[in-house]
């Protein structure tokens, strides 16, 4: 267990993570035209560091360099040549640790920001992916993911429990200790709960924990499969699927897990629901057509409509959901099998095709997008060792996750 | 108190109350029966008292094991079908259970070369297809139930086609009442 603990931080996601989406500034010459098509260019920008303590300001030059970098908006390059240049102090004062910044773009020699963040020591990365993302909000006009967390499956002495670590995949800690297997994590809007698929009690159940307070408590346990639970984007409703009344379909509930209503009756299976960001739409694997793909149903129900024709085998849908003022668009990203390997790709709307965005010879499959819309994480199996990896899809870059000790998958990314 | 051990004091103070919240023994709970604080009522007994197809048995937490007291029924690449050659494990199953007392577990499973979530509904419904091909052999519905593992419990740790042939099964496990 030891070897998981990189960094340990306080249990309870604290209120003050409340996430940001921030202002819409101008400045930041990013603009979209559709879909992944947005400008790849990226900003130089140079770090000078931090003065005081030598050891604290490391650490968070540190932090703040690999955030800039998976943000994907900026390549870091020498002060002397940058086109932003940030500067700063630190210090420890009786409360904890003080983190000064001051980003100037060197040409015009204008402050973009400067301000000053807070914390306790043993915060201190979490106090630098707030300055991240506000360097990123500032400087691209686009929100930041660098306060995010993601939720997996972590495969740990023969069982598959639940874990949490922040996006950067540090801070992993785990929420489940059933020795069972517990998967298919999925986060209520507000980032305080996960529903989860569990075996504990034998049979699969949809269970939810309560991020804050620990508590557990049961959703669905109807005769047959429950799973694949997922919050609506008001965090009202759950839909998911059951096979109680004959064979797999999607269902929806209430978050009390009351109020149940089915969407599907057909003779094939439907699975794996996934909400349009409006709320009004469900996507879903069904294999009706004799293969599995995408398929979209109303949230009330009735005749479902196929939207994948190719490839051959598309499942693990998840709609993306970006912010309103943001660059990306709205998108489906589906796992793929293609000659034998799980491939990442995203679908456009009406073509019925679906395009590749990582497709390299590994498998990768259950792509789960960050609040931003524009990063995936996903699982990369290579030698049959599964690790969660980040997805850049508007630059296509990937990067590798700290490795966890015995394999993660099924990552969700929380809002 | 140093800093590592307040974090693990908190940590083991925090795995305990998440612990103390998860046992659940024996049957679920009746309908709108409710626990004080934990763990809620099973909703999945709905106000009609539907029970589905099946009421589960009641098993203990050590949980079933993977692998059944019967020879596994094999399945096709992506299929839920019942191969014909399959038929006599059936057989042997419906037999026993005309014999013999107790419930039946039908467990579903996949190979690793589907995605995790779909290889669940996959499992489910080779599960549901060796169960309804029992009741045509004359075997009780209220007897059995299904579980599905999706691909999370293969039968061959192997990855290759010999090793996936025998992940793509259903096991048949039978319960004590």
């Amino acid at each position: 267990m030891e070897q998981v603990w990189r960094q340990f931080s306080h249990m309870a996601i604290r209120t003050a993570q409340a996430i940001s989406v921030g202002l819409l500034l101008c400045g930041g010459a990013f603009r979209a035209n559709a879909q992944v098509d947005v400008v790849k260019g990226k900003h130089s920008f140079g770090v000078s560091g931090f003065t005081g303590d030598a050891a604290i300001a490391g650490q968070v030059t540190d932090v703040l360099k690999n955030d800039l970098r998976l943000s994907g908006y900026f390549s870091l390059a020498p002060v002397s040549s940058a086109e932003y240049v940030q500067s700063g102090s630190v210090r420890g004062d009786h409360n904890g640790i003080v983190v000064e910044c001051i980003v100037v773009q060197q040409a015009t020699k204008n402050v973009a920001l400067s301000k000053a963040y807070q914390g306790s020591a043993q915060d201190l990365r979490r106090v630098v992916h707030k300055l991240s993302d506000d360097i990123v909000q500032t400087l691209s006009g686009q929100r930041g993911i660098a306060q995010t967390k993601i939720a997996f499956v972590w495969l740990h002495n023969g069982a598959k429990e639940l874990a949490v670590m922040d996006y950067d995949g540090y801070n992993v800690h785990q929420l489940t200790y059933d020795r069972s297997i517990s998967v298919r994590p999925r986060w209520s809007p507000d980032g305080r709960k996960i529903v989860y698929t569990s075996y504990k009690n034998v049979f699969p159940d949809v269970l939810e924990v309560d991020l804050y307070t620990g508590q557990r408590r049961r959703l669905a346990a109807y005769p047959g499969l429950n799973t694949g639970a997922v919050f609506s984007p008001d965090g009202l409703t759950i839909a998911l699927t059951l096979s109680k009344d004959g064979n797999p379909e999607l269902y929806t509930m209430n978050v009390q897990g009351g109020d149940l209503r089915r969407l599907t009756h057909t003779r094939a299976g439907e699975s794996s629901p996934t909400w349009s960001p409006d709320g009004q739409a469900i996507a879903y694997v069904s294999d009706e057509s004799g293969v599995p793909q995408i398929w979209q149903i109303g949230k009330d129900g009735g005749t479902g409509s196929r939207l994948t024709v190719s490839p051959s085998y598309n499942t693990e849908p998840d709609w993306s959901r970006p912010p309103a003022n943001s660059d990306m668009k709205p998108m489906l990203a589906v796992t793929s099998r293609v000659g034998g390997k799980f491939q990442l790709g995203v679908y456009e709307k009406g073509s019925g095709v679906v395009t590749p965005v990582a497709a390299d010879g590994a498998d990768n499959e259950d792509p789960s997008w960050a609040p931003d819309g524009r990063h995936l994480v996903f699982t990369k199996t290579q030698r049959w060792r599964p690790q969660l990896y980040l997805l850049d899809v508007v630059t296509g870059d990937q990067v590798e996750l700290p490795a966890v000790e015995g394999g993660a998958s099924e990552p969700a990314w929380g809002p | 108190m140093s800093q590592k051990l307040l974090a693990r004091t908190i940590l083991i103070g925090f795995i305990t109350a998440v612990m103390s919240t998860g046992c659940h023994h024996g049957n679920g709970a009746g309908p709108n029966a409710s626990t004080s604080g934990n763990e809620s009522a099973v909703p999945g007994i709905g106000p009609g008292g539907e029970a589905g197809i099946s009421e589960r048995p009641a098993v203990g937490l050590g949980g079933l094991p993977g692998v059944g007291q019967f020879a596994a029924v094999l399945f096709d690449y992506d299929s839920a079908r019942i191969r014909p050659s399959e038929e006599s494990k059936l057989e042997a199953v419906a037999a026993y259970l005309k014999a013999n007392p107790g419930k039946l577990v039908v467990e579903g499973h996949c190979d690793e070369r589907g995605t995790a979530e779909y290889n669940r509904a996959l499992g489910e419904r080779r599960a549901i297809a060796a169960r309804d091909e029992l009741v045509k052999l004359g075997a009780d519905t209220s007897r059995m139930s299904t579980i599905s593992y999706g691909k999370d419990r293969p039968a061959d740790p192997g990855h290759d086609e010999s090793a996936w042939a025998k992940d793509r099964r259903c096991e048949f496990v039978i319960v004590n009442q």
